[in-house]
């Protein structure tokens, strides 16, 4: 009988066992590599954060001398608690608000079929490629009208962050797209109202859609520059984190209070962080198995 | 328990794709009405708006005599079993039986005293703290009506129930069907696409296509008495033969004259063909498989043809044949009749002879396809 090969014979020097070996090995070198160069901007701060020879930066990464000095002249020295309370009170506040903002506007646009929904979703998706910048000096003028800036500026900002966060809708309305539409239909019969619907079966499948978007509230003021550093005038008390630390890279600073400005960075990474693994373990997937004939 | 009218219910999808029309129907208290037809019909869509999930273009639906029209699903007290279940993932089974009890702030012992009841009577009770996700496709489907069952809602409404379930499972459950609506003794309406859960669970039948109610009966009056050659080909399986023939008015009585063969209408058929006056002239024959019979070459009403596939179904074979002029024919002959020998004869290619009575004739207008006799 004829033999039919569709294949070619293994014919490399080493075994499939062997090169599958040593692909896997070529492969995890390669991203140990990404992974340390990934790594190591953030243990560089940790480092320079503790050390106590010299505020300036320096040559050399190992710190001579540990010591817990540019914490202690944080709060000492400096009005970073205020700065660090004030973003903190924006991230809080931008993370709730933006959240029911986003949530309700994509729920909306997943389910309700209403005149010029597609007009509206596409509008939304140009306007949001223009970059936010571009509007910095009408909400610069008209806050200043508003009184929203210098020690008001956190409000101000609270408000730019959160005004127009439902356009963000793709993520989430991407994601309710996914949860079968008789559920929706089966709790109404049921004797849900909308609302009920979406806070008693929607949101407990969206879990991990939830957390992002409460992540992603929270985070923004903390990274955003910008737009803070117009509203917030030099050493007003609204002062942000980001806004208020880049004054220590300035030239005159620079050689003092590096390592203060790594300090800061350090504890600015804490209620992320902390806020992430606190979440995280909601951050499951697979939630709707089971729902729907699969 | 109510009843349920629709009046001149039409639904318009967009600007002008019409889904339902015209559609008027008295269902009565404790009915177990099913709509049937094939996809794209309009009997889930005729449902959906009976449930409140779909807008009412036009007409009126109303429960116990309300207009149910303008009133969101949960105020219309309905329950409904959807195709592809609809259980709340995050939810136990009790919980998802729960539900609307819970919604309505029903009393915890009322909650539990319904939830197991209707565990027991669907025989769930020991998946009543898992998730629907450890559930199989059968124990979920029992699973979406306990949660419709423990409404004692007025009307239950049921979208093709069935249908993601397979072919043994969906036997047994159709089976359950008939006892569970027994047990929970109010209005049903049924959406399916399968004419024999239609003839097995329906007190009623709708038929529709394209959006038309194409005849209302009860199971016996559709199968009997087809109004349309759409419904005489749509209720029955394997369906039935429709051929176009001459049908004679001679002597005072009636012959049809089907492929060279000559076959005298005999019975009631004749005596209201006689009674409405029928002329001779060119008609649509339809004949059901069953009612076929073998014979031989000599008989004068015998209808030759050649058989291209055989299937052995146990108890009865399908013979689909061909005649001479290429028309297509099945044949449904009971096994436990024949002869071994004339049985192993029925492979391809092979010629038999076929008939059928006078009685079981249906006969159908060319053009408009109506039945003759209505």
């Amino acid at each position: 009988m004829k033999q039919i090969r569709t294949k070619k014979p293994h014919t490399s020097l080493l075994g499939a066992k062997a090169s599958r070996r040593l692909g896997n090995a070529i492969i995890y070198l390669l991203l140990t590599v990404i992974t340390v160069v990934w790594l190591f901007p953030f243990f560089g701060i940790v480092l320079e954060s503790f050390r106590v020879e010299s505020g300036a930066q320096v040559g050399y990464l190992w710190p001579k001398q540990f010591g817990a000095d540019n914490y202690i002249r944080l709060l000492r020295e400096t009005d970073f608690l205020r700065w660090f309370i004030n973003t903190g009170i924006m991230g809080v506040a931008t993370a709730i608000l933006q959240t029911v903002f986003v949530l309700s506007m994509s729920y909306t646009l997943s389910r309700l079929r209403f005149k010029g929904r597609r007009g509206l979703m596409n509008f939304m998706l140009i306007l949001g490629m223009f970059p936010g910048f571009l509007t910095l000096i009408l909400i610069y003028k008209v806050f200043v009208d508003l009184g929203l800036t210098a020690n008001m500026a956190p409000l101000g900002l609270i408000i730019v962050y959160c005004a127009s966060s439902g356009m963000g809708y793709y993520v989430a309305k991407g994601f309710f797209d996914t949860i079968p539409k008789s559920l929706d239909e089966a709790a109404r019969v049921d004797g849900a109202t909308r609302l009920q619907v979406f806070y008693k079966v929607i949101m407990p499948l969206s879990k991990p859609i939830v957390i992002y978007t409460v992540l992603m509230g929270f985070m923004a003021p903390w990274g955003d520059f910008m737009l803070a550093n117009y509203l917030i005038h030099e050493n007003s008390r609204g002062m942000s984190v980001a806004v208020g630390m880049f004054e220590w890279l300035s030239r005159a600073n620079m050689n003092e209070k590096y390592t203060l400005f790594c300090a800061a960075g350090v504890i600015v990474s804490i209620p992320v962080v902390s806020v992430f693994l606190l979440l995280q373990r909601y951050y499951v997937e697979g939630v709707t198995g089971g729902a729907v004939k699969g | 328990m109510a009843t349920v009218k629709l009046t001149n219910v039409k639904k318009i999808y967009g600007k002008d794709t019409v889904a339902v029309q015209d559609f008027n129907l008295d269902i009565a208290d404790k009915e177990f009405i099913v709509f049937v037809g094939p996809s794209g019909c309009g009997k889930s869509t005729t449902l959906r708006m009976i449930a409140g999930l779909e807008d009412i273009s036009e007409g009126t639906v109303e429960i116990d005599g309300v207009v149910v029209n303008d009133l969101q699903p949960r105020d219309r007290d309905i329950a409904m079993v959807f195709q592809n279940y609809a259980l709340y993932p995050h939810l136990t089974v009790f919980e998802n039986m729960a539900f609307s009890l819970r919604l309505r702030h029903a009393p915890q012992e009322v909650v539990y005293q319904k939830v197991t009841e209707a565990a027991e009577i669907l025989d769930i009770t020991e998946y009543l703290t898992r998730k629907p996700r450890a559930l199989s496709g059968g124990q979920r489907q029992r699973v979406a009506i306990g949660r419709a069952m423990v409404r004692d809602s007025k009307v239950f409404l049921m979208d093709e129930p069935l249908s993601n379930l397979d072919a043994k499972l969906r036997n047994q459950m159709r089976a359950e069907i008939i006892l569970l609506r027994q047990k929970i003794d109010t209005t049903f309406i049924y959406v399916t696409h399968d004419q024999t859960e239609a003839m097995t669970l329906g007190d009623r039948i709708v038929i529709m296509k394209d959006g038309f109610i194409q005849q209302v009966g009860t199971p016996t009056e559709v199968f009997d008495m087809p109004l349309n050659l759409f419904v005489a080909e749509f209720i029955g399986a394997p369906k039935m033969n429709t051929f176009a023939t001459e049908l004679a008015h001679e002597d005072g009585k009636y012959y049809v004259k089907p492929y060279g063969a000559k076959i005298e209408v005999t019975g009631k058929k004749a005596a209201m063909l006689a009674d409405k006056q029928v002329a001779s002239g060119e008609i649509i024959l339809g004949v059901r498989p069953e009612h076929f019979k073998l014979t031989n070459a000599n008989d004068p009403a015998a209808i030759a043809c050649k058989i291209t596939v055989n299937e052995m179904m146990g108890s009865e074979l399908h013979l689909h044949a061909q005649t001479e002029n290429g028309d297509k024919l099945i044949v449904r002959i009971p096994t436990v009749s024949l002869d071994d020998e004339v049985r192993h004869s029925m492979v391809y290619s092979q010629t038999i002879y076929v008939t059928f009575e006078g009685k079981v004739m249906h006969f159908f207008d060319k053009e408009t396809e109506q039945n003759l006799l209505v």
